[in-house]
């Protein structure tokens, strides 16, 4: 009976549910501790003039205030290209920018001090919209661009043409854990950082490099996540220097656990976007040529920003094949923070995008939208070539999509959501199906390995550690069950070991959901390792049993039997048997290496960004969804009747982890298309950045009907145990949401396509509802504004404590 | 007079003074008892990471006390709500076992560990705890009832689908408490002592130089608050504390005199009487919820998707009156319906309470500013139950159906007589610095019949009234398409159930 394939709950799931399991701020506190907290800046961009961090000092409960003339290394860093500040230095370029990092006895002292904060700075006025950034030619690193065939010639040629505007805001990743990290000052400099962090390596690089100390300096260390979402991938950075900084300069244990409020105001979040578009087609809805003309929202500083925009050009195409295209790729410098990793990784505005596009080529040419999305979608084996020149090869998208439809009557629904639109006066209801294809590999190559560390001891118990991060996605649960699989005993036997840099060096981030992939193969290439290692010295010990018996490594089985207990036998004579624990036991007498490490690498994959062909995925998740909404119409508030997911995720691990993820990511998808609204003052201050005013979606605004199905895909026969990657994939299934919502819009003004931003709150559904009604009834056109603003403003400041303090 | 709270947490005893009182639950839970199962995320009593339970001293029907259980937000009770009660953690959930590890796990956290109700695992306690608390206060486990049982409980991962499926595999026939691994007998017994003494306690802190005095009092009777008022003018009063446990977590007030109403029995009553509904100022959520099912069952349906049920345990409709919030969830109620608020005061040297009462609409005098005097306190709300042939809808717009502050409120009543309006009262929040009554509306729908033309030219109206503005929930030209749109709407869902009754 093989463990992979079973869905054994998550590894740390008791913990989890007696609150044993520990996050930073839950570590005990070492004697001598220091709380940690930072001082920002309370306005988006301007200049410091003066800090009154020395007074601040004095205060009692005060141990330190520092700023960016006590960082003894050097102060840039930046995952890519270094032009952030650790503490601000003259300028500042965002709202809650640290400047000043306070360290004292007790949270209390701490923040009685932060009251007494003088922070003067000369305000400039701020870049915060894309347009405003166009305008000011402000970019962060360089434009790229996807091209194939001839755009030009297919849409002077063609008789079908759209264009328009996309738009899309940002999505706060809410992870439940707030940024934290501890600092342990060890000798000679050392120091060790527990860090809630998909990225330990990056930590103790740029750590060391804040303290100017070398990379063995320092350890980081990350046991778990309450969450991260791509948000602790490069941003767990700050507060594990603030920590660092402290214990270094104080030479005691220091602690910060951020508030939610605070980490909301200051840390990045999912790009908003605003996309150019230009569409010719067939009067089949076949399209002919694509133009879009893309825009992020960055932030401040580049951070990851130019890699997330080139997934979003990487998805740009989602499921569609399209022979001519050119899409256009600039990454717009603004006054907010960084704008940085978050489930998808730009590729859900790409997918959004283009699905909005379809939607609009079936209400101009009155089809169903439907139809379009299967008339271009890709296939097997032509119309296969993708944006980039890869090939999408071995998939199911047509199955997918064809399946779904008819498991979830797509036609019978739609032909009554069609007689319920006539009928009702007061309510509006919509159906979308949106296929979904997401590219699996870092698309920047180097990042594309994994090493893992494996040691058995001497009674057959198993710890493994990997460089990858556990954030609830239930990475350690897989790797263990695949090394309980590949050494052939029990998983009670297996434990998964925090991470830590000291056993996993030079590791990527866990993150483009390849957690598994990376480390799983590389614990797998341990684990043979060592069982290589016993089968080599069980052979010998077998034959040392029967006279005249060479040792024959291939006639050595290891039988799992009950109660999890692992037998090892010669083939030869099977009735001599001795149990994993002892064979183990006698291995290390006979002095066999019991511990091993390994290194993995995705084969393949390359990609050559001076001509923007290659192949930059090892493979890819598909899917489709299928969602049906209703809208109020007089208030524009909108309910999920019912979801149907199908994806193909290969042959999965953990069906139980699996699902999980699938669900979990299309809500938290359903949130970025439907509530979840950034607000921000003209000033540029986050407005809603805390629960009463950020709405995740909760446990109501789940669909009523929820189904999931997967798949079976024989084709797919890579990657570690024939599985697919299935972290990012489902948040793209959303999608369906958004257009299902579009899709209701159409029957307003019919002919009429509706404009729709993304997200669809009440507010904008009721808007456009109101818009289009008067459309209908007058006749105008629906000038749609390029205007449009991807970032939500309202005139009114808010006080921060901060700013109350600025003279 | 004690200067000291008691309190338990898992069945140990804590006395507490000082500045100690002055502590959030969960900080107390957290750093002093190092019980970090309880996590802290947004402080404001928005996720329910940091749900417990808190066991109360209520007298039950045999005229015994007993603890009396429900799950609260522990970041938003400071200590001196909490005296004479019992705190379960998620830590006291399990059994003891041998070994810590090897302890055991009560119902809903098997089930949440075999249905992969957690991911990352941090909002999982709190899930735990609510679930718990279903369990404890034997709720049916349906789709639905799960659903409102966690409305206060926020999941980044999940997607809530696994967590569901975890409450629905719990077979609940067999559920044995959890207040039975403790010893409550010995906890009441200690307990009986101290509880019908009135709590006062004083401190001093001193920082840089600065000295600042704080003081608490947890009285046991109504006059004894109410001199405490007398005597001081700058109380703060908590009842539930959900709101203003959220301004103090948030360092937006920073009150150092405290009135807590936990021990006020006597302002925990309800009762009706010829159609009159007097409540208790310190009547929780939970507890009119209830009531209003029958009663009232248009209000009813706005208390359901008001709050959480960890907030319904704690806030009360006085608190949400008080809080003086334009859009407060149930004003345009008891705006429409007439409601009246009592205040009582008290002489010093006089034994006597005066009382008088006043209309709601006159008990608001500005953005969050009232009619009080410093040295009142509101003991009662009461009002009229509406006829059944008035029709009574309120109405509540908010970007998350569930839990989440208003954009816009509106109450609508209206009595039809002969085919023609013969009354209308219509009240709506969140689009002044009020909530308004709307008369130049109300005066046009007088005498008019119920046509749709009407409404929506009272909708018309209805926006020339009001002035709202653009904030962080809505912008003003949302707030003004639905008060435009809210009274045809009105009129469309009357229309529909009297189509839907004469088919009948």
């Amino acid at each position: 009976m093989s463990i992979v394939g079973r869905p054994v709950p998550h590894d740390s799931a008791i913990g989890h549910v007696t609150g044993e399991a520990q996050f930073i701020d839950d570590l005990t506190s070492s004697k001598n501790e220091l709380i940690v907290d930072y001082i920002s800046s309370p306005f988006a961009h301007g200049k410091i003039k003066s800090i009154n961090s020395e007074e601040l000092s004095l205060l009692d409960g005060i141990v330190g205030v520092f700023t960016c003339k006590d960082i003894p290394g050097h102060n840039l860093y930046g995952p890519v290209i270094k032009d952030e500040c650790f503490l601000a230095e003259q300028i500042v370029e965002y709202v809650g920018q640290p400047i000043a990092v306070i360290a004292g006895e007790s949270s209390k002292a701490v923040r009685n001090a932060k009251k007494q904060l003088r922070l003067i700075i000369e305000e400039f006025k701020p870049i915060l919209t894309i347009d405003e950034a166009i305008k000011a030619k402000k970019y962060l690193g360089k434009s790229s661009q996807f091209k194939q065939g001839d755009f030009e010639k297919a849409w002077k040629e063609s008789d079908h043409k759209l264009k328009g505007t996309f738009v899309c805001s940002g999505q706060e990743q809410f992870y439940l854990e707030s940024q934290s990290a501890i600092a342990l000052p060890g000798e000679q400099g050392e120091i060790t950082i527990n860090c809630s962090t998909q990225n330990t390596t990056e930590i103790q690089e740029v750590v060391a490099e804040a303290l100017g100390l070398s990379f063995h300096k320092v350890i980081c260390i990350c046991k778990r996540m309450g969450g991260a979402f791509g948000g602790k991938e490069t941003q767990a950075v700050l507060p594990a220097v603030m920590v660092a900084l402290v214990a270094s300069k104080t030479n005691r244990p220091a602690r910060i656990a951020y508030t939610k409020d605070d980490d909301m105001r200051s840390t990045g979040k999912r790009h908003p976007y605003k996309i150019h578009y230009k569409v010719a087609f067939s009067s089949k809805g076949k399209i002919k040529g694509l133009k879009f003309d893309i825009f992020s929202n960055g932030g401040a500083y580049l951070d990851l920003s130019n890699a997330v925009m080139e997934r979003t050009l990487f998805h740009s195409d989602n499921a569609y094949f399209i022979p001519n295209l050119i899409f256009n790729g600039t990454v717009c410098k603004t006054n907010f923070p960084p704008n940085t990793a978050f489930r998808g990784f730009g590729g859900p505005q790409g997918m959004a995008n283009i699905e909005n596009v379809i939607e609009e080529i079936a209400i101009s040419l009155n089809k169903d939208a439907l139809e379009i999305r299967r008339t271009n979608c890709y296939l097997r084996n032509n119309n296969n070539v993708t944006p980039y020149g890869q090939k999408v090869v071995n998939h199911l998208l047509p199955e997918i999509i064809d399946k779904l439809a008819e498991k979830s009557e797509y036609n019978q629904r739609k032909k009554e959501i069609e007689e319920f639109n006539k009928s009702s006066n007061t309510q509006l209801k919509g159906l979308a199906l949106t296929p979904m294809k997401f590219g699996i590999s870092f698309t920047t190559k180097f990042l594309n390995q994994g090493n893992a560390l494996v040691n058995v001891y001497k009674d057959g118990t198993v710890q493994v550690s990997t460089g990858g991060t556990e954030m609830g996605q239930g990475l350690n649960t897989k790797v263990r069950q695949l090394v309980a699989e590949e050494l052939n005993i029990s998983y009670d036997d297996v434990l998964i070991m925090e991470t830590s840099t000291e056993k996993n060096s030079n590791t990527p981030p866990t993150a483009a959901s390849a957690g598994t992939d990376l480390n799983g193969m590389a614990a797998i290439k341990a684990a043979r390792k060592i069982k290589n290692n016993l089968i080599e010295f069980a052979s010998c010990y077998f034959s040392s049993l029967k006279k005249g018996i060479e040792p024959s490594v291939e006639s050595i089985k290891f039988e799992m039997k009950d109660k999890g207990i692992t037998e090892i036998y010669d083939l030869r004579f099977p009735e001599k048997r001795i149990t994993f624990r002892d064979l183990v036991g006698f291995a290390f007498m006979d002095r066999i290496n019991l511990g091993e490490r390994a290194f993995y690498k995705t084969p393949k994959i390359n990609f050559n960004r001076d001509t923007a062909k290659g192949e930059p995925f090892y493979y890819f998740t598909t899917g489709a969804a299928i969602s049906e909404i209703l809208i109020d119409r007089f208030t524009g508030v909108l309910k999920i009747e019912r979801s149907d997911l199908m994806l193909d995720i290969g042959k999965s691990i953990n069906p139980g982890i699996d699902r999980g993820q699938i669900l979990g990511g299309f809500i938290q998808g359903v949130g970025w298309v439907t509530n979840e609204d950034l607000r921000y003052s003209d000033k540029g201050e986050l407005l809603s950045y805390s629960p009463t005013t950020y709405k995740i979606p909760n446990i109501q605004d789940i669909p009523d009907v929820f189904n999931l199905e997967t798949i079976e895909n024989p084709y797919h026969k890579i990657n570690v145990h024939k599985s697919k990657a299935v972290g990012e994939p489902p948040l793209m299934l959303c999608l369906s949401v958004w257009i299902a919502v579009k899709h209701a819009l159409s029957f307003i003004s019919k002919g009429t396509i509706p404009q729709l931003n993304l997200p669809a709150t009440g507010e904008e559904i009721l808007r456009r509802i109101t818009e289009l009604e008067k459309i209908s009834k007058y006749g105008k056109k629906n000038n749609y504004s390029s205007n449009e603003s991807e970032v939500s403003l309202v005139c009114n400041t808010l006080i921060s404590p901060e700013k109350k303090q600025v003279a | 007079m004690r200067s000291y709270l008691i309190l338990y947490v898992n069945g140990k005893r804590h006395k507490i003074s000082g500045e100690y009182g002055f502590k959030t639950l969960s900080d107390f839970l957290r750093k002093d008892l190092g019980l970090v199962g309880t996590k802290v995320v947004c402080a404001e009593g928005d996720c329910g990471s940091c749900t417990v339970f808190v066991g109360r001293m209520k007298l039950n029907q045999k005229g015994g006390i007993e603890f009396f259980y429900q799950s609260i937000d522990s970041c938003i009770q400071y200590l001196y709500q909490l005296d004479c009660s019992h705190i379960i953690t998620v830590e006291g959930l399990k059994k003891p076992g041998k070994n810590n590890f090897q302890s055991e796990l009560n119902k809903v956290q098997k089930a949440m560990v075999d249905a992969g109700g957690s991911q990352c695992g941090y909002c999982t306690p709190g899930f735990v705890m609510s679930m718990s608390a279903m369990l404890e206060s034997k709720a049916k486990l349906t789709r639905s009832s799960i659903k409102e049982g966690l409305t206060g409980n926020l999941c980044r991962c999940t997607g809530y689908e696994q967590i569901i499926d975890a409450a629905l595999s719990i077979d609940v026939s067999n559920y044995e408490s959890i207040t039975k691994s403790f010893n409550s007998k010995a906890m009441l017994d200690d307990l009986k002592a101290d509880f019908f003494k009135s709590v006062y306690c004083k401190y001093q802190v001193s920082w840089n130089g600065v000295k600042r005095k704080f003081q608490y009092f947890v009285p046991t009777s109504l006059k004894e608050a109410l001199d405490f008022k007398q005597k001081n003018d700058n109380v703060t009063v908590v009842a539930g504390g959900t709101d203003i446990s959220v301004q103090m977590n948030k360092e937006r007030i920073d009150p150092n005199c405290i009135l807590s109403l936990t021990h006020l029995k006597e302002l925990e009553e309800v009762n009706i009487n010829d159609q009159i509904i007097n409540i208790g100022s310190k009547v929780t959520w939970t507890n009119l919820e209830e009531i209003c099912k029958k009663q009232i069952p248009q209000f009813y349906k706005i208390i359901q998707v008001f709050a959480s049920r960890q907030i319904k345990n704690e806030g009360t409709l006085a608190g949400n009156i008080v809080n003086a919030s334009p859009i407060a969830d149930s004003l345009p109620f008891l705006y429409v319906i007439d409601a009246e608020v009592e205040l009582s005061n008290t002489r010093q040297s006089s034994n006597n309470i005066e009382k008088r009462w006043l209309k709601i609409n006159k008990f608001f005098r500005g953005y969050k500013q009232l009619n009080i005097k410093s040295s009142e306190l509101i003991t009662k709300v009461r009002w009229k139950i509406p006829d059944h042939e008035d029709i009574l809808k309120l109405y509540k717009v908010s970007k998350r159906k569930d839990l989440d502050i208003s954009t816009f409120t509106a109450g609508v009543m209206i009595r039809i007589k002969e085919g023609k309006i013969k009354k209308a009262c219509l009240a709506f929040g969140g689009v002044g610095p009020v909530v308004l009554r709307l008369p130049k509306v109300e005066n046009y729908l007088k005498g008019k019949t119920m046509d749709e033309r009407t409404f929506r030219e009272a909708g018309n109206l209805a926006c020339k009234e009001i002035t709202p503005i653009s904030d962080v929930r809505a912008s003003s030209d949302y707030r003004l398409l639905l008060a435009e749109n809210i009274l045809h709407k009105f009129f469309c869902e009357w229309h529909e159930e009297k189509t839907k009754k004469k088919a009948a």
